[in-house]
């Protein structure tokens, strides 16, 4: 009785996995309509949400204004999901033709062989060299002598201030900008003042769980003492105690409940500025846009200068070479006119927050007009990054360490002094540990 | 008798020859590997060559970068064993298991007494408390860091309510553990409250019945009938508890949002970050093999005590 209904179920499974396996292969095929020459450049980051959208919008334009090549982006979750696919991606002999990295991540890359050198020279003809960067950014991508990366832009931390309520507080000077500070005392009372015209805090500013942002801060602060924190490979960490103390004494104080809520989370502390209740907002310049989104009366400058140097704390999206065992010269060529493509493009970057790193574009008068873009242009030339240590760098455990050491006292009057003890056994710690990417030691740069 | 037996297993096997008893054998022992082959090859791809695989890496220096894999001898264990962190961790997670177990039997076995004896609406309170067992991980994380948050979540507002002082429950070091229990509480007692309920509804209701006679109340009931009749019950949550327990990680990395908390670091967690932050996978080996024989001798402790509760 079942023979006929068997064969023909049979018959039809084999038809129907015989046309599945088919639309699977077609699927493989590539499917545009692109001349035979157009070579595929994969490119890797990790850039999302309102970034994403520029970033993919730089790509359209640069794959619609030739047909050599055609960049294939791949976007992963920001932080440590994407740096450890990147890193499998090189150990496996897989990893794209070029890809983007924070700047500060490239000193723990370099000695695995993860990477591959830029060709200095080669950059130089299509108009990208020393010249053309500011000093710190362009010297950033070097590990010894060898260029390892090529920064897209610098995106610092920064101070963001609703026009309207720190107007009425008269913390304006006669062109709407913010009237300078030089101390702690003085940006405390121009805080207080403005505390007294926003219906919120004075001051949001979310740290909450997020080392991350915890650390943006205090390095900030700590550096303007003129001072960098040292990790000397096998050695023990130099850390100035007494400006680290003085820089998240003043944190604590500004966590007071008064200026700024006492327990904020990151979107916590957004939304209270982008809702127009706090006069000023302690941020990445990357939460422009969502700032811009919210229609609010406000500008952007750089952390006032509380200890004497001026420093800002950035970071900056590079492009990389992924290692390749067998890289191809032409596709080389290809990335390299890609990079090059890009940097010069980078204006529409701007628009997301981030000062381009290409000085040709930031010098042009257009982005004197790019406003508050153009009010913060000036950090790049005084940008400080993570101290340098293979362990180091955005998304890293090094600023977990640290939000992992300092959150109890922003929490409380814990004191500062135990806790930056804290951090320093810590570093000390993952200084003792081997490089992963170099476990014996051998690499020199 | 022999006949059927014979019918029967030539509709199962579906085959002539298996009226030849020798040639049925080889057989059929083919058709049963074939069956227990799907399993086999998971088996020995997924578990037993990694566990060999993994003891292998414990002993070199292989990064996730693909530098190093040189042999290295015991240094990850003599790393591991003087390793703060790694001792942190592994008390975290005995803490965790601790401060979850005990609410985790306690409420389910109150639920469980409650739904079997006294609220109406049975089916709905099953339903209510197991339902939570349902969601995923990351559900419940999202959930509860809601709940948990620090300016507008529900937790402080009842805290406010009762004219306390608002905490962050995830971000401070003194209460983000506590908070991970709530949750996982929340979360997980579903499945304790059925075993308990299951184990409640087999004892039979004539000795309810003799025991009202008697003139016992519901109180005298539970204590002298119920609860004596759920110790196997309790033995099995408890296993299970404790190795679920054991087990801390995603909750409690979803909840904090990746960080390393000093005080909720679990050791699946440093083994973690271990391999995939810091890229040590030698290293990160080596811990879960430490942690490995923690559950190990947990296991033997425990059939310990159960082989000489069942001598007695």
């Amino acid at each position: 009785m079942t023979p006929p209904l068997d064969m023909s179920r049979r018959q039809f499974l084999t038809a129907a996995s015989l046309a599945a396996g088919a639309a699977l292969l077609a699927g493989c095929a590539p499917g545009s309509p692109l001349s035979s020459r157009t070579e595929t450049l994969q490119f890797w980051h990790l850039l999302s949400g309102g970034d994403g959208v520029t970033m993919s919008a730089l790509l359209d334009e640069v794959n619609a204004a030739q047909s050599d090549y055609r960049i294939r982006p791949t976007v992963l979750a920001w932080g440590t999901p994407y740096y450890t696919k990147l890193a499998m991606a090189g150990a496996g002999g897989r990893a794209p033709d070029v890809a983007i990295m924070h700047a500060t991540r490239v000193n723990g890359w370099a000695p695995g062989g993860l990477l591959d050198t830029w060709d200095v020279d080669r950059l130089a003809e299509l108009g990208v060299d020393r010249s053309t960067f500011p000093g710190p950014i362009w010297e950033k991508g070097f590990v010894g002598d060898r260029l390892y990366s090529v920064a897209l832009d610098a995106h610092p931390f920064v101070l963001m201030f609703n026009t309207d309520i720190c107007d009425a507080a008269g913390v304006l000077d006669s062109d709407g900008k913010l009237q300078q500070t030089s101390s702690p005392e003085e940006f405390l009372d121009q805080l207080r003042q403005v505390g007294g015209s926003a219906s919120g805090h004075a001051l949001s500013y979310g740290y909450l769980g997020d080392g991350a942002q915890m650390w943006r801060l205090f390095y900030g602060l700590y550096a303007q003492h003129g001072l960098e924190i040292e990790l000397p490979v096998g050695g023990k960490a130099v850390i100035d105690k007494d400006a680290a103390v003085e820089a998240l004494t003043l944190m604590q104080t500004l966590l007071d409940g008064e200026i700024a809520a006492a327990r904020a989370d990151y979107g916590g502390a957004i939304a209270e500025f982008a809702t127009g209740k706090s006069g000023m907002l302690m941020t990445g310049v990357w939460e422009l846009r969502t700032m811009q989104a919210a229609n609010l009366p406000f500008d952007a400058t750089t952390i006032p200068t509380l200890y004497g140097t001026p420093a800002v704390y950035a970071d900056s999206h590079s492009f990389v070479l992924p290692h390749q065992a067998n890289a191809d010269d032409a596709r080389r060529d290809l990335v390299y006119r890609f990079v090059a493509e890009m940097l010069k493009g980078s204006f529409d970057w701007a628009e997301a927050g981030h000062i381009p790193a290409y000085l040709p574009v930031t010098s042009s008068p257009a982005y004197d007009d790019l406003v508050p873009q153009a009010h913060y242009a000036s950090a790049a030339d005084n940008v400080v990054y993570d101290p340098t240590a293979w362990f180091t760098g955005s998304g890293s455990s090094f600023q977990g360490e640290f939000g992992a050491a300092v959150q109890n006292v922003l929490l409380s009057d814990a004191d500062p002094a135990a806790a930056i003890d804290r951090f320093e056994a810590r570093v000390n710690t993952l200084l003792r540990q081997p490089n992963p990417a170099d476990p014996e030691g051998t690499w020199k740069p | 008798m022999t006949a059927t037996a014979t019918t029967t297993r030539a509709i199962v096997t579906g085959g002539a020859s298996d009226f030849r008893p020798r040639r049925t054998g080889s057989r059929e022992q083919l058709i049963s590997w074939a069956f227990l082959a799907p399993f086999l090859i998971a088996f020995v791809l997924f578990l037993a060559w990694p566990i060999i695989h993994g003891i292998y890496l414990s002993f070199t220096d292989q990064s996730l970068t693909g530098a190093g894999g040189g042999f290295v001898g015991f240094a990850n264990y003599a790393e591991a064993l003087t390793d703060p962190i790694m001792w942190q961790s592994m008390g975290n997670t005995v803490w965790f298991t601790l401060l979850s177990t005990v609410p985790l039997i306690v409420v389910a076995l109150l639920m469980a007494a409650l739904v079997d004896r006294g609220l109406p609406g049975q089916w709905l309170w099953r339903l209510s408390f197991f339902m939570p067992y349902l969601l995923a991980s990351t559900v419940i994380s999202q959930i509860w860091v809601w709940i948990f948050n620090p300016q507008i979540g529900a937790a402080n507002n009842i805290l406010k309510f009762f004219g306390l002082e608002p905490l962050a429950w995830l971000q401070n070091p003194e209460t983000n553990m506590l908070s991970i229990v709530i949750a996982t509480v929340w979360w997980t007692v579903g499945f304790n409250f059925l075993l308990y309920l299951a184990a409640m509804q087999n004892i039979p209701p004539q000795q309810y019945e003799a025991a009202s006679l008697d003139g016992a109340g519901a109180w005298r009931q539970f204590w002298s009938i119920t609860l004596p009749q759920l110790g196997p019950a309790t033995v099995l949550i408890l296993i299970l508890q404790i190795l679920a327990s054991l087990k801390l990680f995603d909750q409690a990395y979803q909840m904090l949002g990746g960080v390393a908390s000093d005080t909720t670091r679990s050791i699946v967690q440093y083994i973690y970050e271990a391999g995939f932050v810091s890229y040590r996978f030698g290293y990160s080996a080596a811990i879960s093999y430490v942690f490995f024989a923690l559950i190990v001798i947990i296991g033997v402790a425990q059939a310990l005590i159960t082989r000489r509760k069942k001598e007695q």
